[in-house]
């Protein structure tokens, strides 16, 4: 009994083992890929024939001002707001968090890996979205890809924080769904997810866009059209981030 | 009592939730390899005591220590030596046995064997079936499997057989047994007065979050003037000690 105990963290074969597993639980959930990967390319699908051939800006299309930017945002949000919540509410209500807490890892590295399975799940879906819009579409890339690129990053981070307020919010697995698709459609709405928001009265639209949703839209379009990305939408995106994480590390509970 | 540095030392243990007292001043010394049993009815401080020995609930007051460490303190130390299986609770659903128990050896470095764990349980024919496709029984003999993954030198169970066929049982006591026989220390938080008479060096009957008495499970029948564990149960609480499940 008198060996010397050592503090031995989990090494990389553990965050391996982790993230496949996490990867086999969000592929399992199969329908849980509906929304993130085919709602998305369904908007794609059914406003493609028509916003393709629509020259708004500088010869490109509104496939490529509008459609684009709102589909890849769908994606981003639902996976972030809707799936992500629903699967660390599912693991706090069922003591997968407690049981982990009692082994050398730590409730946080399921956290970290479900994040990188999320970015994971995004660029899939990012992938399939753009897959879809060139090959069949035609539709062209950004103008200004590193900035659209960055645009995205940013984006992913504001969505998934916003899915962490959800996460620590909802009191068990069905209201963690039911919080996050109304978070995603409320956000969705009012940043133009249906029928663009030009369709919504002024003010509305205003308050939408500085909103994640609404302000990843515009910065990605304005990325895809290769204008000046409007700082206030960067901030608004910034600052969704800054009080998702500051409200989730206040209020995440393990157990 | 011996004056080796006890496994798991706690003095003057106190927990309330809101104003109810869970654990009221509730001190134990478990010596190194002893299986040691935490008896009581439901609500008389059990599991609260246990998860403030694993570490996974704070003291009111008083302080624990296991193999000398602080759990909340030396966290990672104590994660290296302790296995834990907890009363309810779940693992990923979609992932199989197999899958499981690849995950879970990860988190230490000198694993046992998937194939030494699955053969401890009983569950070798079930790699490949998901959690949430096994019986009742079968999700806590893993969780059990699990425990026992890196090679604990203190283990807590948290009703090891309750929900268990009399066979799973059996096979459950037979596992104590060989570790015991390598010398881990075992705590082992059970209502099933037929395990703790089997498997138990010494029970800690605890009622209301106090500890009545700390005997063998014969000292307890003495203690108590009754024939068998059961009735010294009833003579010492006053309670009938409700069957497991």
């Amino acid at each position: 009994m008198s060996t010397v105990i050592e503090t031995r963290r989990p090494g990389v074969n553990a965050w391996l083992t982790l993230v496949v597993c996490e990867a086999k639980m969000v592929v399992r959930d199969t329908s849980g890929l509906v929304v993130p990967i085919l709602l998305p390319l369904l908007i794609l699908v059914m406003s493609a024939p028509s916003a393709g051939d629509q020259v708004v800006d500088g010869g490109l299309t509104a496939l490529e001002v509008y459609v684009l930017p709102l589909v890849l945002t769908m994606v981003l949000a639902s996976i972030g707001v809707i799936n992500m919540p629903s699967f660390l509410a599912y693991y706090r209500r069922t003591g997968i968090l407690r049981r982990l807490a009692v082994t050398p890892a730590s409730p946080a590295m399921v956290l970290v890996a479900q994040v990188v399975v999320s970015v994971l799940q995004a660029l899939v879906g990012l992938a399939v979205a753009l897959a879809v819009a060139f090959l069949a579409f035609g539709a062209r890339p950004p103008t200004d890809l590193g900035a659209a690129f960055a645009v995205y990053a940013l984006a992913m981070a504001a969505m998934y924080a916003v899915g962490m307020i959800v996460a620590a919010v909802a009191p068990t697995p069905n209201s963690a769904v039911a919080i996050g698709l109304i978070t995603f459609f409320a956000l969705g709405a009012l940043g133009g997810m249906f029928g663009g928001s030009g369709s919504l009265p002024d003010a509305v639209a205003a308050v939408g866009e500085r909103l994640p949703f609404g302000a990843a839209v515009a910065a990605l379009s304005a990325a895809w059209v290769g204008a000046a990305v409007d700082p206030a939408h960067l901030i608004s995106l910034g600052v969704a981030t800054v009080i998702g994480v500051a409200t989730a590390a206040l209020l995440f509970r393990w157990d | 009592m011996t004056t080796e540095e006890p496994a798991i030392h706690a003095e003057h243990l106190h927990k309330r939730y809101g104003d109810k007292i869970a654990v009221d001043d509730v001190s134990l010394r478990i010596d190194p390899g002893e299986v040691f049993g935490i008896l009581g009815t439901n609500g008389a401080g059990k599991t609260t005591t246990v998860e403030m020995i694993a570490g996974l609930r704070k003291p009111d007051g008083g302080r624990v220590t296991l193999l000398g460490l602080d759990p909340r303190h030396d966290r990672g130390k104590v994660r290296q030596v302790l296995g834990v299986q907890l009363q309810q609770a779940y693992l990923h659903g979609a992932l199989t046995v197999a899958e499981l128990m690849g995950l879970y050896r990860s988190f230490y470095p000198d694993p046992r064997s998937s194939g030494e764990l699955l053969e401890l349980v009983g569950l070798e024919e079930k790699r490949g079936v998901r959690f949430e496709k096994l019986s009742g029984g079968q999700q806590q003999r893993l969780s059990i499997a699990l425990a026992l993954a890196g090679r604990p030198r203190v283990l807590i169970l948290d009703e090891l057989t309750t929900g268990l066929d009399p066979r799973a049982r059996r096979q459950m006591w037979a596992t104590i047994e060989h570790l015991r026989d390598e010398g881990v220390t075992i705590v082992l938080v059970s209502h099933a007065m037929e395990e703790v008479e089997r498997l138990c060096d010494r029970v800690a009957l605890l009622d209301a979050g106090r500890v009545l008495a700390v005997e063998p499970p014969a000292g307890l029948v003495a203690l108590a003037g009754a024939q068998n564990l059961d009735d010294a149960f009833v003579a010492l609480t006053g309670k009938q000690l409700e069957e497991a499940e």
